[in-house]
């Protein structure tokens, strides 16, 4: 009996998918256990009739449609898991729970750079009504596990299919990124705060001491620290590890206990916050929906 | 008929400076608001950003976070780790549309019973000038 795997990405880039291609040769092999029965950007099948074992859902809900799709295609799975980021905790398009839902399709439709809509017509007619906030996507089905990553690395994914065809739970890394880091750590303090590109990189040593934001110490291991290897600042794609809830919140308290705390270096902490720019883009990349304040409120309104 | 608003604070105070200077408020009979409910923690250091993070999710109108002075610290530098960690969370609650004022860190020493009262009063005006906090009423409108 083969494993029956269903595979549909809501609003998202299908990078995911292409996540599970990357498995190359070894997909092959893996095909002998696996029967992929929907996936509609992967192979040509129009629609899901009968259950399956596993489904895999990508993406973030950000229409009506994309609700009732993950819905009605997880009433027919035994397992469902959130593939990516996305899926996981909100992901990238999260992101935009920092606007309100006209700021969002004015700049869309109407104002950006290379916009053409002279009639200033915003999509009403066969287009699903857009939901106003990004949520995980737990908070719509039942999730059984979440296997993050932006995309996912085809070595977890390969990792994830053979916990399945053994019948055991999928399970992640109880690391942190720093813990498979190879950077050199030195202890030292920093007094100033900068954005990859600016001033000069050393390598071999931590980039979170060299005043980079790198988002490591407040994300879950697995990644191997590929992004780390060519001295990328971790941007926290796979989340926070384990018995974290809010990965900004861990993420303010790596950055407190490295900025300079003596009175010697002469750097006021609130000069070092004035240098750290994209606050929330930073500290929430890829979290924001799924953290403890995860949208953006407005102050002076009435209860 | 409009309510009152009465604001709702959180004090994370710590064992030796913080708490102490509530202690003597107390005892030497100095009357401040009620709206403050304290919380006893060892030392300001901590107070990870998850527990003011939460305070608020959970309704809190604004937190107070008291440690010991500069130097004074029971585990020689916890207050100042705070005091970095509160500088990045003002940041980062400013960007998610709060006020950073709603957010508050003081030192005060166990003789300072005037100055906690002090404290309190003016961070509980400064609340009720704030208004209620935003987070739970706008949690599903545009």
């Amino acid at each position: 009996m083969k494993l029956r795997i269903a595979v549909e990405g809501l609003g998202a880039c299908a990078g995911c998918e292409i996540a599970i291609l990357d498995l190359h040769e070894e997909l092959v092999s893996l095909l002998q256990d696996l029967e992929i029965d929907y996936a509609p950007i992967l192979i040509d099948r129009k629609s899901l009739k009968e259950n399956v074992d596993v489904l895999l859902l990508s993406g973030s809900v950000r229409n009506e449609h994309d609700a009732e799709e993950a819905v009605r295609l997880s009433e027919k799975a035994k397992i469902t898991i959130a593939l990516g980021s996305c899926a996981s905790f909100g992901g990238i398009p999260g992101l935009a729970n920092l606007y309100a839902t006209r700021e969002l399709l004015e700049r869309v439709y109407l104002t950006t750079e290379s916009t053409d809509n002279k009639e200033k017509i915003l999509p009403s007619e066969e287009v699903p009504p857009i939901e106003k906030i990004i949520k995980p996507l737990k908070d719509w089905v039942k999730i059984t596990y979440d296997l993050p990553g932006c995309p996912p690395q085809p070595k977890l994914i390969k990792e994830m299919f053979q916990m399945l065809l053994n019948g055991k739970p999928v399970t992640l890394s109880k690391k942190t990124v720093c813990d498979e880091c190879d950077l050199k750590r030195e202890e030292k303090k920093i007094t100033r705060i900068l954005r990859w590109g600016e001033g000069e990189l050393e390598s071999g040593r931590c980039l979170l001491e060299q005043g980079y934001f790198c988002a490591g110490p407040a994300t879950r291991a697995g990644c191997e620290a590929k992004c780390l290897a060519v001295l990328m600042p971790c941007r926290g794609c796979m989340g926070p590890p384990e018995n974290v809830t809010d990965q900004g919140a861990k993420m303010v308290s790596a950055i407190a206990s490295v900025a300079a705390i003596d009175e010697k270096s002469g750097v006021d902490p609130e000069q070092l916050a004035t240098m750290f720019k994209d606050v929330v883009g930073s500290l929430y990349r890829f979290t924001l929906p799924s953290s403890i304040i995860s949208r953006r409120v407005s102050e002076g309104k009435k209860r | 008929m409009p309510e009152t608003f009465e604001p709702y604070v959180v004090g994370f105070l710590c064992n030796w400076c913080g708490y102490a200077g509530a202690d003597l408020a107390g005892t030497s009979r100095i009357q401040y608001p009620p709206n403050l409910r304290a919380i006893r923690l060892m030392c300001s250091g901590r107070v990870d950003p998850t527990f003011i993070l939460t305070a608020l999710k959970r309704g809190a109108d604004g937190v107070l976070v008291v440690g010991c002075h500069p130097g004074d610290c029971h585990y020689i530098n916890g207050n100042l780790r705070t005091e970095r960690r509160i500088v990045f969370l003002k940041k980062m609650l400013s960007d998610l549309g709060l006020d950073y004022r709603r957010v508050r860190l003081e030192w005060i020493s166990a003789g300072e019973g005037e100055k906690f009262a002090t404290v309190v009063k003016e961070f509980v005006e400064e609340i009720r000038e704030l208004g209620p906090n935003p987070i739970e009423g706008n949690a599903n409108e545009t």
